[in-house]
């Protein structure tokens, strides 16, 4: 048994918490709006995949692009209908708003959905790959490799669209935006759709990986705000460098320290990052 | 930027917890349909809102009364109890909440409690606790100083139990505990509480006793505990008790509520060389287990739960994976035990069909055990007076459908053993196959790799 067991091991888990930090991050970094419904969203898109898959047998994977089409649009009307009439207001306000949605969102889907913890089974569930002494279980790295693939996207969409212009612009300058003709409120309603995608495609993942239920989006949340945090605030490469490194700390220390307290070290480890590097790993010295 | 992070950490805190109460469900008519039996997820319904004790649910009379009612206290004997009926326990609690209506109803058609030879109706009075333990004490105050209840049932679980019962205790007030398994509830020196269960000590050792008789034994067990009081507890006895038999422990850990990754664990077990598996958490732990056990194809001769199997939302969401799996349960419908008011465990699934519509499961036979306890107890003592029914009740030793039940000098059915099942075949049915007395199959061993 070595150590690169225990890397892979982490990557691996990492992948999940890049893949939930990656939506989060956009919204915050673009519009500095704290998304305390993220984990709702991400357990919707959880219950996408599951629904595709109990009704008509689709296969978790496939159902990615429908979840993130799914969450796309509802993120798009939350956006235009609730967060757009308090965006000038203080943070608190849209803390609030977020975190209201977040039990209302809950609260639904315990109504519609029940609380059984559910589950889908593909092909490949079991299935995995064994060399050298070392196993990479395949629905893990595909979730690892879609994170990756969801964070290349979005990075490239914001550098090298127009529209990622703008929307980089927006969260540049919001009164030079304006002046060139961006018009903010759709630039918001984009960004939060992309976010709200980006859940629905973590959501897709984490059915394929863990059993759901209405309250699983719940761990999410602060999980992407630590990923965010310990990366870099706000920034798609902060968030996936935040996630992979928070795996692989939890996996490390769970290996060599014991489970018990794998989770009192990874968020030890975010303590010190703020203590010594406040704007994260790949954020700039200030 | 640093008042931002604590707010934001506060809130995020806030989130965490799930803010404070939830306006309490009223209870469900008693002859609404049995919700499938099946465990609660991690799932809290969880709004703000008010701090307040949970709005009254409606006192329901049972149902089916045909005693005569006389006696000096109108006639009715008033028992309470908190129940789980929202939040993460929420179907454990309805199902407990089940059997306490059962009992009460089989037992006023009989012509309720009789005192001395006068008969009493026994009426109960719930409030939803929301799975939480304090509202569970809340509520147990409430009971007793504003509804003034006679005898008190328990919540669903360790925590409320736990919680609950040390507010009756102070009131000196005999709570009956149904579902709340932890020796801890018992080792505090309480005189008013008494559980019917198997103690959680229990849990496991009888999947090991099931698996040490096979052939070929296992020699290297692995285990791993989710880290609260309970979990710890079976983890503990199925440590000890595995030592005690020579079974060799070759990984034991634990890991904290909420994990979502055990692959590192898994990979060290494998190593080890471990043969059999036993998992001590709750059902999310128990998926999260089964799922990375499969995804790292880590193969055992056998592998035991102490909470999942038994649950069909367990075999659901894991399909043909589940197979083979061993879990303990307080009772099956199989079990050849019977006695006074509910019959036999037979009798008692017939009735249990006939007003839930469901196959009935431990839960609720562990509920209706507890008011057929206080019953036996006010009957043989003749007396509501509660150091009387209490004493009673401590000396009482009698064979029921649910099993034999009798308390030790701390109020724990020590001597009833656990069923242990195991899923078997496509459908994954829990076939009773330990001890001999309740088993109805054979033991699938080793599991195919």
């Amino acid at each position: 048994m070595h150590y690169l067991q225990f890397v892979i091991d982490g990557l691996l888990l990492g992948g999940v918490y890049a893949a939930v930090g990656i939506g989060f991050a956009l919204v915050w970094g673009i519009m500095n709006v704290v998304n305390l419904a993220h984990g709702a969203l991400i357990m919707l898109g959880a219950y996408v995949t599951f629904w595709l898959y109990r009704l008509a047998g689709v296969d978790p994977l496939l159902s990615i692009p429908i979840s993130m089409a799914v969450l796309f649009v509802l993120g798009w009307l939350i956006q235009r209908v609730l967060i757009n009439q308090v965006i000038r207001a203080p943070l608190l306000v849209t803390f609030l708003m977020t975190f209201g949605l977040e039990l209302m969102i809950v609260d639904l889907a315990l109504n519609f959905f029940s609380a059984d913890n559910r589950s889908v089974q593909s092909f490949y569930s079991g299935a995995r790959w064994e060399f050298a002494g070392i196993t990479i279980p395949q629905v893990h790295l595909y979730t690892l490799l879609i994170a990756l693939a969801l964070a290349a996207a979005m990075q490239l969409f914001l550098t090298r669209t127009t529209i990622g212009n703008a929307i980089q612009a927006t969260s540049m300058d919001l009164d030079a935006a304006r002046l060139v003709g961006i018009r903010i409120g759709r630039v918001y309603a984009l960004t939060f759709a992309l976010g709200a995608a980006a859940a629905g495609a973590a959501g897709s993942l984490i059915s394929l990986n863990y059993a759901i239920s209405p309250g699983a989006g719940e761990f999410y949340t602060p999980i992407a705000f630590v990923v965010c945090v310990l990366g870099g605030l706000g920034t798609i490469n902060g968030a996936l460098i935040g996630g992979l490194v928070f795996g692989v700390v939890q996996s490390l220390s769970q290996a060599f320290i014991g489970p018990a307290y794998q989770n009192a070290i990874a968020f030890g480890l975010l303590v010190l990052v703020l203590l010594l590097r406040p704007s994260g790993i790949l954020g700039k010295a200030t | 930027m640093r008042t931002f992070l604590g707010l934001a950490g506060f809130t995020l805190l806030l989130a965490a917890c799930g803010g404070a109460a939830t306006p309490a469900a009223s209870s469900p008519p008693a002859s609404s349909p049995a919700a499938s039996p099946s465990a609660a997820g991690s799932a809290a319904a969880k709004p703000a809102a008010s701090a307040a004790a949970s709005a009254p649910a409606s006192a329901k009379p049972a149902a089916g009364a045909s005693a005569p009612a006389a006696g000096n206290f109108d006639g009715t004997l008033l028992i309470g109890a908190p129940v789980s009926l929202t939040g993460d326990n929420n179907n454990e609690g309805k199902l407990t909440q089940q059997g306490y209506d059962l009992w009460a109803e089989v037992s006023n058609s009989k012509g309720g409690v009789n005192v001395g030879g006068k008969h009493y109706q026994i009426q109960l009075k719930y409030y939803d606790d929301q799975s939480k333990q304090d509202q569970s004490a809340l509520i147990t105050e409430k009971l007793i100083s504003q509804d003034h209840v006679q005898f008190l049932l328990s919540p669903y679980a360790t925590a409320p139990t736990f919680a609950a019962s040390a507010i009756s205790e102070k009131a000196k007030m005999l709570m009956v505990d149904s579902n709340g398994a932890a020796n801890s509830i018992f080792d505090r020196g309480f005189k008013y509480v008494f559980g019917v269960l198997s103690p959680g000590t229990k849990y496991l050792t009888g999947v090991e006793d099931a698996w040490l008789a096979q052939d070929p034994k296992p020699t290297k067990l692995a285990m791993v505990a989710a880290n609260d009081a309970f979990s710890l507890e079976v983890a503990k006895a199925a440590h000890d008790y595995a030592t005690q038999k020579s079974l060799q422990v070759v990984y034991d850990q634990s890991y904290p509520p909420d994990t979502k990754d055990l692959s590192s664990s898994l990979n060290q077990i494998k190593a080890a060389g471990a043969d059999v598996l036993l998992g001590s958490g709750h059902l999310t732990d128990s998926l999260l287990l089964m799922k990375q056990v499969k995804s790292l194809g880590v193969s055992f001769k056998g592998i035991g739960l102490s909470v999942g199997p038994s649950t069909p939302e367990f075999s659901n969401a894991l399909g043909k994976d589940a197979q083979g799996i061993f879990s303990g349960v307080q009772w099956v419908p199989e079990q050849k035990s019977t006695g006074p008011v509910l019959g036999s465990a037979q009798d008692y699934t017939q009735a249990f069909q006939k007003k839930y519509n469901a196959l009935p499961e431990y839960h609720s036979a562990d509920g209706a055990a507890a008011g057929l306890a206080l019953q036996l107890a006010i009957e043989k003592a003749g007396t509501l007076d509660m150091d009387k029914v209490r004493d009673t009740l401590a000396a009482l030793s009698v064979d029921a459908f649910f099993g034999h039940i009798q308390f030790d000098s701390r109020g724990l059915n020590v001597d009833k053993p656990m069923v242990e099942i195991q899923l078997q075949g496509a459908d994954n049915k829990q076939v009773p196959v330990w001890p001999d007395t309740a088993a109805t199959g054979k033991i699938l061993w080793p599991l195919p790799a």
